[in-house]
């Protein structure tokens, strides 16, 4: 964040420091990357499709970031670099945004990649049917290309997220010369991708694995090192585990063995836990508590719910210290954007039970309160039981709770389709931009549209509509970052929903695989610079 | 999916001539008695454990013996392990037999009907119980969890619904032969309604193959809970054995303890129910008397 | 009996069988079609929910897609429509026809459930024909309890036993998966490589039904032994190889046979929880995760499918049973 913060109406990431960065990282670890090798990768769950333009769930993010640049990258900084983009600026006013393309780079199929690309992935993907970028990119009512490597955005207003989501993932550019004229949403190269990336999609065994191999006409000149790429579907977690301990697989993303044999696995001497590569994602755990309910409209409720958490039990126990106690929805990964004077809840069940009594919920005969049901987001075990934890812990200060387990269908319809619920957990992805993903979660636009993802809170307020629609439009980085620190003092005191970690996503890879986490969006990045020094035998 | 078929069994035999012939057989005396451990644990719970299994009570990831007041040791939160044993007990126990209730009243129902009345209600009867034969059983259950919804409720409902189709055909087989004997025509003939016919003279003699079955079919239901359970099937606000596996399974390879000690539970439920059943089948059947 | 007369009625069974197959197979469609439409939420809410967000327009887009749009009733005589020209329709999760995916996934569990039941009654024979022959004596009583204990142990139990021991622990056989993608065997290479793979989730699969073979096999073998025929074979001095092999075996198998029909549909099912820890690319596992999809047309399929296979088992067990013994006769 320190780009925006540092340069905010000038936004440039000229090539010249970006490679100075690059020698740098290079420098640092002093070792020649060897060419060649065979890298096994999981990926979990099997991707619906590989091309992330149309969308942009994880697995698929995961192998397309290798098929697919993006104009640019992200530091762990989050700060762009430059990749099919050599640089870029933002005007004065804010008005418009221009990408300097790379020139001499073409598709797999060997056709030229040019701003028509650009243009024609804009205007009819990023803009019409892309499932987030519709937002992002909502203000810009033209694209010129004055010539076939530059591409100039015009925008209605300033919109300065657009630079925290043009990688890969978050603004796929697609082959304009494949797809023209085609119904995109069911266009044959979605299964089989044309990219412009290090490595050319080889085959998809459904249920088995994706292949991938090392492009040799890639821009970025003896890169990738590794010869292919073969992303392995294993669906058991402890299966995950063994084939990781083994050697079988040598990288594996998004926290893919349970956490407490992630401890195990990082004592191997064959394995590494690395947590960087999630930063541009910077997930963060909240219960969302429906407002709309006889017991939760109550602020006072709200509150003494917050009070009756212990945030570092979460983290620690709960989570096995793969999570840090969360402050505000805005996590501290965002750098600027994060505002750490907001009221905090600390862990006071005597403070929660006055809470309650004061706001007319006395115990009962039976020591109960009331009876509060929950349901959490349905990803697996470490879910379940911080749900488990909640239970337990309002039973403390006299409040029963009913947890209900239910498939992703049937928790994001009831969440925010029906939001028949009282309290419902879920992660959400920052990103670099609390625009981009944490505005989603308090904007009462999105309430009951049946939105997977966004406000289930069922939260409702005008000053606060107010301040995300300021922060859209402004021209000023500053500017942005204080409209969103007031944003996070209002909900942080109105408490819609309780931010309870910053999650610490995990990748687990083989000691013998360098330089496989390189910037802050590793996980929906490349692998072009990741190398053997000891390639595995099989 | 059962052991055991029942088929041979003709008619229950004196009460305490039963029971003699069950206490000669040592495995069956063994699965009797594991039996007995596992339903005292189940009453004994809420004396012993009388606080909720779910309460986090200690330092999580306590080994079994570690602690004295954990002797079972402590599961990932902390939960005494011990008292979910003992409450899992009777959920488990209480899962397998209402379960098996279910299944008992549709499949001892659907067969007597079909076997009683013959003709065209055997026969759509019939094509009912195949169509249902012929799907596969597990995945038809998860089908039914996922559909309605994971709790206890639709678990024990998903594997009575999937369980019943052999008993069905079974019970109708039975019958079947009965309904042409003397006692079931001297009773038509005195003008006896079908359904008394049904419930006094059919199914008393049906007895002895329904009990044999049933005991083996809360072992399977045992069994397909902890199976949904490990898929994620499971319902969060109880104890039972299989929730206790599932929840355990992530830490097999490094507390392998939490998940392994509800399982030998599992393994000891199964086996007793499963002897029990052989005792019985044995005990049932004139032909195994004679030798 | 006449060639023809018997001819005729063979064709007569072979047709009534295959109307009533469909019957079935048609009365599944209709069930389960119903019953997958009470499931909350639909395939495009996964989907978003899957991207991480989406907007209206976009769920909206690809209900239009997928023909979530239309009214129940209208879905179903399409989905019957489809059906009749034996087309299963169209999996808009996988951009590909329902039929394609599961002839993809189809072989992988046969191949499973033959493995496991192939070892179960091989294994399960043999065992169970010297617990016979040891009949109440300590080898009995050892092989017994031992069935019984894979029996009643859960099935997802002993795979992830049997992994952690012969994958991690002495690293003889692959965690899991069908093949060494990596290495790229061809030839009977591939075929060694595949069947290493096998080796696990069979075993896996077929240690539950083990105790269902020992038992059948021991009870048949002590039966057949009694029976008069085999006196008399004894009494002519046949050795004991030959009788076993020729009568005891022989006759015995029929009870293992009635037991695969009835199994079939077991088996599919035990193979959801194996293809899972096993990474296994089978039916079980598409099935599964269609359901979490909201898949439907592809979970339809699949449903179909496995009932299919189970009413082919069946059939195949009823023309075994002529081949095994002559005196059975087609009919119902």
């Amino acid at each position: 964040m320190t780009a925006h913060a540092s340069s905010p109406l000038l936004l440039r990431a000229a090539s010249a420091a970006a490679v100075a960065a690059t020698l740098l990282t290079g420098g640092a670890l002093a070792q020649t990357p060897q060419n060649g090798g065979t890298l096994t990768a999981i990926v979990q769950p099997e991707p619906v499709t590989l091309t992330s333009a149309i969308n942009t769930a994880a697995p698929t993010g995961f192998i397309s970031g290798n098929v697919f640049d993006g104009l640019v990258d992200y530091g762990t900084d989050l700060t762009p670099r430059p990749a099919l983009a050599e640089r870029w600026e933002v005007a004065p006013d804010g008005l418009s945004i221009t990408f300097h393309l790379r020139k001499g780079v073409t598709w797999h199929d060997g056709h030229p990649f040019t701003a028509a690309d650009v243009k024609w992935t804009l205007e009819n993907v990023w803009k019409t049917i892309h499932p987030r970028n519709q937002a992002t990119f909502g203000r810009v009512t033209r694209v010129e290309t004055p010539d076939d490597h530059t591409v100039i955005l015009r925008l209605s207003e300033p919109s300065l997220a657009i630079l925290s989501s043009v990688n890969s993932n978050g603004a796929q550019i697609l082959p304009k010369h494949l797809y023209e004229g085609t119904d995109i949403l069911n266009n044959p190269h979605n299964l089989k991708p044309v990219g412009t990336g290090a490595y050319v999609f080889k085959e998809w065994s459904k249920g088995n694995h994706v292949i991938l191999e090392r492009n040799p006409n890639y821009w970025d000149k003896g890169k990738p090192h590794i010869d292919r790429i073969v992303f392995k579907v294993i669906p058991d977690a402890a299966a995950r585990a063994a084939a990781l301990e083994k050697g079988d697989v040598q990288y594996a993303v998004f926290s893919p063995v349970p956490l407490k044999d992630a401890e195990r696995l990082g004592k191997l001497p064959n394995l590494k836990i690395e947590t960087r590569g999630y930063e541009w994602i910077s997930p963060w755990l909240f219960f969302d508590l429906n407002v709309d309910t006889p017991y939760l409209k109550d602020v006072r409720v709200r509150h003494a719910i917050a009070h009756a958490l212990d945030r570092k039990a979460i983290a620690n126990v709960v989570w096995y210290g793969f999570a840090k106690p969360a402050i505000s929805p805005v996590p501290s990964t965002l750098g600027a954007f994060h505002d750490a004077t907001v009221p905090q809840y600390e862990f006071d069940p005597k403070k929660a039970e006055a809470l309650l009594d004061e706001a007319g919920f006395k115990r009962g005969a039976d020591g109960v309160r009331f009876t509060l049901t929950h349901d959490f987001i349905p990803y697996g075990d470490d879910y379940k039981r911080t749900g488990e934890y909640l239970k337990q812990a309002l039973k403390k200060v006299g409040i029963e709770v009913t947890i209900r387990s239910q498939d992703t269908a049937a928790f994001t319809k009831r969440v925010y389709g029906d939001r028949d619920f009282d309290i419902s957990s879920a992660w959400f992805a920052a990103f670099s931009d609390p625009q981009v993903g944490v505005t989603r979660a308090y904007w009462s636009g999105w309430i009951g549209k049946n939105t997977p993802w966004t406000n289930g809170s069922g939260y409702r307020s005008a000053e606060v509509d107010a301040l995300i629609a300021k922060a859209q439009g402004l021209a000023r980085q500053e500017d942005r970052i204080a409209t969103f620190k007031q944003l996070q003092q209002t909900v942080q005191s109105d408490l819609p929903s309780i931010p309870l970690v910053e999650l610490k996503f995990f990748t687990v890879h083989a000691a013998s695989l360098k330089d496989v986490v390189t910037r802050g969006d590793q996980i929906y990045g490349s692998l072009k610079d990741a190398w053997f020094d000891k390639a595995p035998t099989n | 999916m059962s052991l055991v078929e029942p088929i041979r069994v003709v008619s229950l035999p004196g009460r305490s001539g039963l029971a003699g012939r069950l206490l000669r057989r040592p495995s069956a005396v063994a699965g009797l008695a594991l039996l007995g451990a596992i339903v005292g644990m189940a009453a004994g719970a809420d004396v012993l454990y009388p606080a909720d299994p779910l309460d986090m009570v200690g330092t999580p990831f306590l080994w079994p013996g570690a602690d004295p007041d954990f002797p079972l040791g402590t599961d990932m939160l902390g939960r005494d392990i011990a008292a979910g044993i003992f409450h899992g007990a009777r959920m488990s126990l209480l899962i397998g037999a209402v379960a098996t209730l279910v299944s008992l009243l549709i499949g001892v129902g659907v067969g007597a009907v079909a076997g009683f009345f013959g003709g065209r209600t055997d026969h759509a009867l019939m094509h009912v119980t195949e169509l249902f034969q012929t799907i596969p059983p597990f995945l038809f259950a998860i089908v039914i969890v996922a559909v309605l919804q994971p709790n206890v409720v639709t678990v024990v409902l998903a594997i009575g619904l999937t369980s019943w189709p052999s008993l069905a055909r079974l019970v109708r087989a039975e019958v079947l032969r009965l309904r042409d004997g003397e006692m079931v025509q001297a009773s038509i003939a005195i003008g006896l309604s079908d359904a008394r016919i049904i419930l006094a003279h059919v199914l008393p003699n049906v007895l002895a193959p329904i009990v044999v079955s049933a005991s083996i079919m809360v072992a399977s239901a045992i069994l397909t809970e902890s199976s949904l359970a490990f898929l994620g099937l499971g319902d969060p606000n109880i104890v039972s054995w299989g929730s206790m596996v599932g929840s355990g399974r992530e830490v097999l390879r490094t507390d392998w303890y939490v998940a392994t000690v509800p399982g030998l539970a599992i393994v000891a439920a199964v086996l007793a129910l499963n002897l029990l059943g052989d005792g019985l089948n044995d005990a049932l059947d004139p032909r195994q008397n004679r030798r | 009996m006449t060639t023809r007369g018997k001819t005729g009625r063979r064709l007569r069974f072979w047709t009534g069988r295959i109307v009533h197959m469909a019957l079935v197979v048609f009365g599944i469609a209709v069930v389960n079609f119903f019953l997958l439409h009470l499931a909350p939420g639909d395939a495009a809410q996964v989907l978003a929910g899957e991207a991480g967000s989406a907007t209206p327009e976009y769920l909206a887009a690809l209900r239009r897609q997928f023909g979530l749009d239309q009214p129940l009733p209208v879905q179903f005589v399409r989905y019957v429509g489809h059906l009749l020209t034996l087309d299963l329709g169209f999996s808009f999760r996988h951009g590909l026809p329902v039929s394609d995916l599961i002839a993809q996934r189809l072989p992988a569990t046969l191949l499973l459930m033959a493995a496991s039941i192939g070892f179960a009654v091989v294994a399960g024979s043999a065992l169970g024909a010297v617990a016979a022959r040891h009949a109440g004596r300590l080898a009995d009583t050892l092989i017994s309890t031992l069935a019984l204990l894979f029996y009643a142990t859960p099935v997802f139990w002993i795979g992830l036993v049997l992994v952690v021991i012969f994958s991690v622990g002495l690293d003889w056989l692959p965690v899991g998966g069908m093949t060494s993608v990596e290495a790229g065997y061809a030839g009977w290479d591939h075929v060694r490589d595949v069947a290493r793979h096998l080796v696990l989730p069979a075993a896996t699969l077929g240690l539950f039904y083990l105790a269902i073979y020992t038992r059948l096999m021991r009870a048949a073998t002590l039966e057949v032994t009694t029976q008069d025929f085999v006196r008399t074979a004894v009494a002519k001095g046949l050795t004991a190889r030959r009788i076993a092999v020729r009568h005891v075996l022989r006759n015995a198998l029929l009870p293992v046979v009635t037991m695969l029909g009835v199994q079939v549909g077991s088996i599919l099912g035990g193979a959801v929880l194996v293809e899972t820890i096993f990474a296994w690319p089978g039916l079980g596992r598409l099935a599964f995760e269609a359901l979490f999809q909201r898949d439907l047309n592809l979970l339809l399929g699949i449903l179909l499918c496995s009932s299919a296979v189970v009413v082919v088992v069946n059939l195949a067990v009823d023309l075994l049973y002529t081949v095994l013994d002559p005196r059975i006769e087609l009919a119902r």
